[in-house]
């Protein structure tokens, strides 16, 4: 955790880059508008920011660049209220304010020598996505990696011109959709098949990272349960409405957890629990 | 293509030892090339398959929306179990996407060995019915449409990760 | 609590007028005092210049949904409990501007926006209510991210207590171990008696403070009838709330029919969490100045019973009264204690008092306790 700057600092910060993903969403490269040396801004990939468009408001978004190109930050948006749909409307040079980086990151270092399978789940892939370059750009320290990808369909699939890369690097990419389109050869159904079916060398010694809706992550643990993979070795990433992004409005809390503090990425053994209890 | 190796003896694996022979001895293999049809929606088919290699689709006719994609089974997937109750009448079309193959078992053979030996009946019945609970739970999942876009409840709503 | 310690360096004021003597020597000091006052029907939180304007001769009764105020005849100016205010409006603010925002042609400045409260002497605190401050301390100042506005106002301010020399129907601190007698925390500390005040200085600052008044060493009649005096606010406590392992059994117990039940009666009005000493809970506002187009942002308290407070993808998390009280009590007793080591909950019986159909936290928590069917 950072010392305690103050957290309402914000950085001035202007959309160097727009790149349309699929319907509703794109991605956006935020650039400082002063650039500072060094380490000054660095993030964990599970980090997120919150972009700040003055007189609409907050919005909390992952990072889901690369940590080590740290010029740059990369937020994939979804339109999904008052402040991405305005963000959706802002032109190339407009500026901003970004809070950040807050919150925990995905544990890369807990997890080398281990086979790895991150699931993701629609949205639920750009917040692993830095963690996929991190693991590449480590190949050597880890066993095994896989992403299971699902999305709506085809079309909602983010990032598809980068996964022959990634194969190519180490990383086996399986996706699946929950709803074919005409000419769609590859899997159809949900992400939890393609686990149950996966080749584990050593559930043992496999960790897996979870991010998407919360019934897919209760039902993905679930099954890497059964496969022999325990909760103490699944991490996941979630979502509530956040605020001031440090733990003091009280918003984002699930039972104990602040979700932008003690989260967004989380040992599932800690929130099992509370999870599976209807409106917590 | 989709990759990814699988396990896909765990249907066997799952049975008791002296079952699992017992099965294997009833079995024979079958493949398809790219684009043939497993069984049809609505025909008779005698033979329920246990996957062990390639990818197969499942797909409903609905008169105004044409062939619909179900969803996609893989190794170590149960595909066409109408047989084992008795209805021979298939509820899907079952298509090979890749080079496919698997393990056939007849229907009537199976269920003549399941009444002939209640041990292997129980065991037979029981995977089956985990392995249909596993599917269920698959199309409930699935059913959810989860990945929908969640529309916001008003525009002046203060804006939400 | 452990026997009343006779504080053998105790000082006596006496008459009770001298008091005017310690409001000025600590606004002689800059300090801005804050104390009790009647205002609408009510004893609450307002600044002082002189004693007078203090509630003399004033008591409250309180009841679940009941809050009244009388004279008494007496010569007394503390002779009441906790009233619908507390500290918490001055250490963190209702609404405080805690970033700002000027449009340049180019783009945008952010900056930070003058903070300057007064240096606040808190005359009157209860010992719920030190309690709740070092609750709000561990909160603001102890976790990752200090709260530089709650600091800013905190560490300089001058805490003069009072020792309850009575107890409320509603007040349970007895239960929560936070009183009644206030034992550290303070600058000075009175306790009422008839003629006078016994005094106990808790600090440097406290004893400089009194160095300007004229006071002499209380004689051990007036100690003890300061301690008889305590012992009344004790024996007068019929509230109590068992919390022998309650952080575990609330947690085990989230699908208890009670929290359906006290749904019903709950109006998800926020009385209690305005009232509660220790609530913190808020949210920030972009205020435009049309003028110059400079925006602030205000942060506001807020409460989880508003129902849009916590929510998933644009919906709301919690979307029956019963799931936003359960959070709330919940929070207060149990997760409280994993997130900052102690009990939210202060047992000042505010939230018994300033609820309009009389939930009592003690009685659900109670009910909580009994196997579920």
């Amino acid at each position: 955790m950072k010392p305690a700057v103050s957290a309402w600092e914000t950085h001035a910060m202007r959309i160097v880059g727009i790149r349309p993903e699929i319907d509703g969403v794109a991605t956006y490269d935020l650039a400082f508008t002063e650039q500072a040396g060094g380490d000054a801004y660095q993030f964990r990939p599970g980090q997120f920011n919150m972009l700040y468009l003055p007189g609409v408001g907050e919005s909390a978004i992952s990072l889901c660049g690369d940590c080590r190109a740290p010029d740059v930050w990369k937020h994939t948006v979804r339109v999904a209220g008052r402040v991405t749909q305005t963000l959706a409307g802002m032109p190339l040079g407009s500026q901003l304010g970004v809070r950040g980086p807050f919150g925990t990151g995905w544990p890369i270092d807990q997890w080398q020598g281990m086979d790895v399978v991150l699931v993701a789940g629609g949205i639920g892939l750009p917040p692993l996505r830095p963690a996929i370059y991190e693991l590449l750009q480590r190949r050597d320290e880890f066993g095994c990696l896989t992403l299971i990808y699902g999305a709506r369909g085809p079309r909602s699939l983010l990032y598809t011109a980068e996964f022959p890369t990634w194969q190519s690097q180490g990383l086996s990419v399986l996706t699946i959709v929950d709803r074919a389109s005409a000419g769609w050869t590859g899997n159809q159904g949900v992400v939890t098949s393609l686990l149950e079916r996966l080749e584990l060398p050593n559930p043992a010694t496999t960790a897996v990272a979870v991010c998407g809706p919360e019934i897919m992550i209760r039902y993905t643990a679930l099954a890497a349960a059964k496969r022999g993979i325990v909760s103490e070795r699944v991490w996941v990433s979630l979502e509530r409405n956040m605020q001031c992004a440090v733990g003091l409005c009280g918003h984002c809390q699930l039972g104990p957890e602040f979700i932008c503090r003690d989260g967004p990425v989380l040992r599932y053994d800690r929130v099992r629990h509370l999870l599976s209890v209807e409106a917590l | 293509m989709p990759t990814g190796s699988t396990s896909s003896h765990r249907f066997l694996e799952s049975l008791p030892e002296r079952q699992r022979v017992q099965l294997e001895a009833i079995a024979t293999r079958r493949h398809w090339p790219p684009g043939a049809l497993l069984f049809q929606e609505g025909h008779e088919h005698e033979n329920i398959y246990l996957l062990l290699c390639g990818h197969v689709r499942l797909d409903m006719l609905v008169p105004d929306r044409g062939r619909t994609a179900l969803l996609t089974v893989g190794p170590g997937d149960l595909v066409g179990w109408s047989p084992l109750t008795g209805a021979q009448t298939m509820t899907a079309t079952a298509m090979a996407l890749e080079p496919t193959q698997a393990l056939a078992f007849n229907g009537t053979r199976l269920r003549d060995a399941c009444t002939e030996d209640h041990e292997l009946g129980y065991y037979v019945m029981r995977q089956i019915v985990i392995t249909l609970s596993e599917r269920l739970l698959s199309t409930r999942l699935q059913l959810l449409d989860l990945f929908r876009g969640h529309e916001p409840r008003a525009s002046s709503a203060p804006d939400l990760c | 609590m452990s026997a009343d310690p006779i504080d053998n360096a105790a000082l006596w004021l006496g008459p009770k007028a001298g008091l005017q003597q310690v409001i000025d020597a600590l606004r002689r000091t800059g300090y801005t005092i804050v104390g009790p006052m009647v205002d609408q029907a009510a004893i609450v939180y307002g600044e002082i210049g002189g004693i007078e304007q203090l509630p003399r001769g004033w008591t409250d009764r309180q009841a679940p949904g009941q809050y009244r105020i009388e004279q008494t005849g007496r010569d007394t100016y503390f002779d009441y409990v906790v009233g619908p205010h507390s500290w918490k409006k001055y250490l963190f603010p209702p609404r405080l501007a805690v970033a700002a925002v000027v449009p340049l042609q180019a783009g945008w400045q952010f900056e930070r926006p003058r903070d300057d409260p007064p240096t606040y002497a808190f005359l009157g605190v209860r010992a719920c209510e030190i309690a709740a401050i070092r609750v709000q301390d561990r909160v603001f100042l102890e976790g990752g991210y200090v709260d530089a506005a709650y600091q800013r106002r905190r560490k300089p301010a001058f805490i003069l207590t009072v020792n309850c020399t009575l107890a409320g129907t509603n007040c349970f601190c007895a239960s929560m171990n936070t009183g009644p007698r206030c034992t550290e925390g303070f600058d000075l500390a009175l306790t009422e008696l008839e003629n006078g005040f016994v005094i106990e200085i808790g600090s440097e600052r406290g004893r400089s403070t009194m160095a300007d008044c004229d006071v002499r060493p209380a004689t051990e009649a007036e100690r003890s009838a300061g301690v008889a005096a305590r012992q009344r606010a004790t024996d007068q406590q019929s509230k109590r709330m068992n919390t022998d392992g309650l952080p575990q059994l609330l947690m085990a117990n989230l699908q208890h029919p009670r929290w359906k039940d006290v749904g019903e009666r709950c109006l998800s009005c926020t009385n209690c969490t305005m009232v509660c000493p220790t609530c913190f809970c808020s949210s920030v506002e972009e205020v435009p100045d049309l003028n110059t187009g400079r925006i602030e942002r205000q942060r506001q308290w807020d409460s989880c019973f508003h129902e849009e407070f916590s929510s998933l993808n644009g919906r709301p998390v919690r979307n029956e009264i019963a799931a936003r009280y359960r959070q709330w009590l919940t929070h207060k007793l149990s997760t409280w204690h994993e997130q900052f080591g102690t009990s939210g909950c202060v047992g000042c019986g505010r939230c018994i008092t300033w609820c309009p159909v009389g939930i009592d936290i003690t009685e659900e928590v109670a009910a909580l306790r009994e196997p579920a069917l």
